[in-house]
């Protein structure tokens, strides 16, 4: 999913400017290695979408506890999980959605995180605390969090698609409607259309969705590579299946384009802070775990970047505009309807794509 | 061509270096992946070698047999349009005056040494609804909508009452603009190669005896440069057979291409086995068709 | 000026194929043209034109991540294409000039890396990394080494095709009368067959820079925390939003790319002008 609001980050790499510095870390790191807090490196490498942190927040965070922020991008869950899938490359902190974080879970590549270290939990909105997908928070925090459903451009839809009907079982918008390439997500919102939950297993119902894909094929337009919002500014479509953040950022450059969860409800994501196995800097990574959590320090992440927070200490530091926006926080009705993902292993994932190469090669 | 034992020391002295190079970062890698294609899941990151064959089976069902033979069309396809496209291009460079000779050739390299991402991006920016290509289609409605309204024409509104942007992205066909877009100078510096070394007299002998310019082409420069033909077409081929960035951001919701599904086992499924056993059919097909070549190359040897 | 009429094989002359060449450059280059003029658009959206600018530029310049992909990029490409091009005129001489045992295996192993998909590739580097515990977090510019090593692994044997098909045309007699002179082994190497083989290796090494340059997927499974690299930053820039600073830094990557290669070029019509 596409994570951004982009001006300009600025945060600096270690790299050539603090080469010597860095040698002199690295000797000292060794020398002084497993020796707790004081002696880690006052180096973190953090793994995260582009464009998805505040503006000045890793700046901020080093000029309060001098440890310098190395970030390294991923563009999506996929591209993080075989990243690390081999092995740990040395990333301190990582951003996964959460059945991302389920799956990881399973393949054993998080820390258990050492709530004591992590003084701002208090800060969460207690209703974040205890998720089906780790239960007591026991490997991962949330970051931030939001829906999925529809953009569409406002002079172009008879009425407000109010039903995914319009993408997955109409010829009203052919040609000119998107959906996502992402085949699970794709596959649970049609079974959620059909009125199954949105984890539905049932290869018999996952079937019935792929055919009605196939039929409904003839008048998608693409399957869009996450950048639906960017095909819909340009006009190449009128309407697209995309995350609420994305279109968010088109709303604000184009007064005709909105955005709306159906009614039968869709899918609710949350993107969480964790530490890989194997990460090199634990204790600074809590630090750092801490300090996003942190009032003042959310508020700014989630005022430059847009997205639902849920950090109630910092939401309630943000203005009502951004509080009340139905695009960045759901409304009730949404999220009664909508559910999450959940990991489903390996059998599942197979047959999801071979239903989506089905798809593609019809 | 000497034997090895003759100069062993010289032989030790050149082939030691690429040769461990070769084995310890390329086919030792090699090896752990061909290894993953006879491997089963365990769990969610675990594999296990157990010499299973399944990965292939599956990788032989229909379905991905009809992927297979689709992105052959499209590689196939994308091979002639460069031939059609490259062949006049070579030609032209090779009958240039020696001044431009390099510059041209170097105009056909230059966009080849641009990200081959940013420029299929830009390739979007050029082919989209309201790209360049539409714009300057817009224009000429315009012009000649006004030239007919100055005929008197206008009325009859013989060109459509506005103008319709043709939908030029997200398709098969803008697949294969793009395919050829990023192929192309593969397909033209062989041939250049080829043409170059030909033998002009034997032209000029063609149309003395009275035979046709396109009669002389026909039967003598096509000939004559089928090896840079052959090798083109490969070089083409190859990578075109195993594209998946091209029909990922230009293709429409039919065209999937084998790399694609390869490259979601690696990602999304997570079925590493299986993209394994894809990734190594993918390869055995590519030397079918170098093998084709070799046939090729020795039948035109023999001639 | 009187012009004289078109010969019979004056194919360039003619209008037909004039045209014909015109068509394929338009194609060729309308979309780089696109990406040139869109870098100085005042508009954070490539679509419609909204007024020159250059602060895309100064912001393309002043975005140190961008500076420091820019940066491992050009020291990634240039120093595997300097092992590349070592390792793959090696390989063509080896090739060119002993019979040995398995030799079409040899050549086969060879022929692999251009074959192979790009993401089975990277992926292959990964678990070999993993595998074999390669060290992360080693200051600057050891932290680029698996990046190297991966490129040079792919570029080598595309300057091995090159350069053999530079040695083909050597004449054995010229080492031969060489060394008849007295001249050691490594001096009929030195001395005849580097200059001999030159024009390959610039051929072979630009061809490595290029794809070293070019390259993202195995770069990205290569990649550790702090090796950011040109186009692994592009990629998630332009999937994030297609901004005119992503095409200002292209342009700016162009421009360097025509530049060295006009030098590079340069230099090798010079020698070949003083060797003539």
């Amino acid at each position: 999913m596409t994570k951004r609001i982009s001006t300009q980050r600025t945060f600096s790499g270690v790299s050539r400017r603090s080469f010597l510095a860095g040698t002199g870390a690295v000797a000292a790191g060794l020398t002084f290695s497993g020796k707790g807090f004081a002696a880690e490196e006052k180096v973190l490498n953090f793994y995260n979408w582009d464009t998805y942190i505040g503006e000045t927040t890793l700046d901020d965070f080093e000029g309060e506890t001098g440890v310098k922020v190395n970030m390294d991008l991923f563009a999506d869950n996929d591209e993080l999980f075989a990243k690390l899938k081999a092995g740990n490359p040395g990333y301190d902190v990582i951003v996964p959605t959460n059945d991302y974080v389920e799956r990881m879970i399973a393949a054993d590549m998080l820390v258990k995180l050492d709530h004591a270290k992590i003084a701002n939990i208090k800060n969460v909105d207690p209703s974040f605390l205890n998720p089906a997908f780790d239960p007591g928070r026991v490997y991962s925090l949330p970051y931030m969090w939001g829906s999925i459903g529809i953009g569409y451009r406002k002079s172009r839809v008879k009425s407000v698609p109010d039903s995914w009907k319009v993408l997955y079982d109409s010829d009203e918008y052919a040609g000119k409607i998107a959906l996502l390439a992402a085949p699970s997500t794709v596959l649970q919102i049609g079974c959620k259309y059909l009125g199954h939950p949105l984890n539905e297993s049932d290869p018999a119902v996952l079937e019935k969705v792929a055919d009605m894909l196939i039929k409904q094929k003839p008048n998608i337009k693409v399957f869009a590579e996450d950048n639906g919002q960017d095909l819909l500014l340009s006009g190449e479509v009128d309407l697209t299946m995309e995350w609420n953040g994305d279109i968010l950022q088109v709303m604000a450059e184009d007064d005709d384009i909105s955005y709306a969860v159906p009614k039968e409800g869709g899918l609710l994501w949350e993107d969480t802070l964790c530490i890989p196995t194997g990460a090199p800097h634990p204790e600074n990574a809590h630090a750092f775990i801490n300090y996003i959590l942190d009032a003042k320090a959310g508020a700014a992440i989630a005022d430059f970047i847009q997205y639902a927070t849920p950090n109630a200490a910092a939401k309630a530091l943000m203005s009502d505009e951004y509080r009340n926006n139905p695009a960045i926080f759901p409304t009730d009705d949404v999220i009664k309807n909508s559910e999450t993902a959940i990991y489903q292993g390996t059998d599942y994932t197979q047959l999801v794509d071979r239903l989506w190469t089905k798809i593609g090669a019809a | 061509m000497e034997d090895w034992r003759r100069g062993r020391s010289a032989f030790w002295l050149i082939g030691l270096g690429p040769t461990v190079w070769l084995v310890l970062f390329f086919l030792l890698p090699l090896t752990i992946v061909w290894l993953y294609s006879f491997a089963e899941l365990r769990g969610v990151v675990d594999m296990e070698v157990t010499g299973t064959l399944s990965n292939y089976a599956r990788a032989l069902d229909p379905l991905y047999l009809e992927v297979f033979g689709k992105s052959l069309v499209f590689a196939g396809i994308t091979t002639g349009v460069s031939l059609v496209v490259g062949f006049p291009v070579a030609l032209a460079i090779v009958f240039a005056t020696p001044r431009w000779r390099p510059v041209l050739l170097l105009l056909v390299i230059l966009p080849f040494w641009t990200n081959l991402l940013i420029r299929t991006y830009a390739l979007i920016a050029v082919l989209r609804v309201r790209g360049f290509a539409n714009f300057t289609l817009e224009w000429f409605w315009e012009q000649s909508t006004t030239l007919l309204s100055l005929l008197g024409l206008g009325s009859y509104q013989l060109l459509g009452e506005r103008f319709e942007p043709l939908e030029l992205l997200y398709n098969n066909t803008a697949v294969i603009i793009g395919l050829v877009y990023v192929h192309l100078p593969f397909m033209v510096l062989p041939l250049y190669a080829a043409l170059e070394k030909l033998d002009r007299s034997l032209i000029e002998a063609a149309l003395d005896l009275g035979a046709s310019q396109w009669r002389a082409f026909l039967t003598v420069v096509v000939p004559l440069s089928m090896p840079g033909i052959i090798s083109g077409a490969i070089l083409v081929f190859i990578p075109a057979l195993g594209s998946f960035l091209t029909p990922d951001l230009l293709g429409g919701t039919d065209s999937q291409m084998i790399a694609n599904v390869i490259e979601r086992q690696f990602k999304s499924a997570n079925d590493w086995p299986f993209g394994a056993a894809l990734s190594f059919l993918l390869m055995y097909l590519t030397f079918a068709a170098l093998a084709l070549r070799a046939v090729f190359a020795r039948n035109a040897g023999g001639l | 000026m009187a012009r004289t009429p078109i010969g019979p094989l004056e194919y360039t002359r003619r209008t037909w194929m004039r045209l014909t060449l015109l068509a394929t450059f338009v194609f060729l280059y309308a979309p780089i043209v696109t990406l040139v003029a869109f870098s100085f658009n005042d508009s954070r959206r490539n679509i419609v034109w909204r007024g020159f600018t250059t602060k895309y530029y100064e912001k393309a310049l002043g975005n140190s991540d961008l500076i420091e992909a820019f940066v491992n990029s050009l020291t990634i490409a240039l120093l595997s294409t300097v092992i590349a091009t070592v390792l793959g005129a090696l390989t063509a001489l080896l090739l060119w000039r002993f019979r040995f045992p398995f030799k079409a295996g040899y050549e086969g192993a060879m022929a692999l890396p251009i074959v192979i998909p790009e993401i089975c590739m990277g992926v292959a580097m990964l678990a070999f990394f993993a595998k074999v515990g390669w060290p992360s977090g080693l200051p600057w510019p050891l932290s680029l080494s698996a990046i190297i090593i991966a490129h040079v692994s792919f570029s080598f044997p595309f300057v091995a095709v090159v350069v053999r098909a530079r040695l083909a045309g050597f004449n054995q007699e010229l080492a031969e009368a060489a060394q008849d002179l007295g001249a050691s082994e490594w001096r009929v190497f030195w001395d005849v067959m580097v200059p001999f083989m030159r024009p390959g290796l610039v051929a072979g090494a630009l061809l490595a820079f290029t794809l070293s340059l070019d390259d993202f997927v195995i770069t990205f499974f290569t990649s550790g925390p702090d090796t950011v690299t040109f186009p692994v930053k592009v990629y998630s820039m332009v999937r994030f939003s297609v901004t005119p600073e992503v095409n200002a830094a292209s342009t700016v990557l162009i421009v360097l790319t025509v530049v060295l290669t006009g030098i590079a070029l340069w230099m090798q019509f010079r020698q070949e002008k003083k060797s003539s």
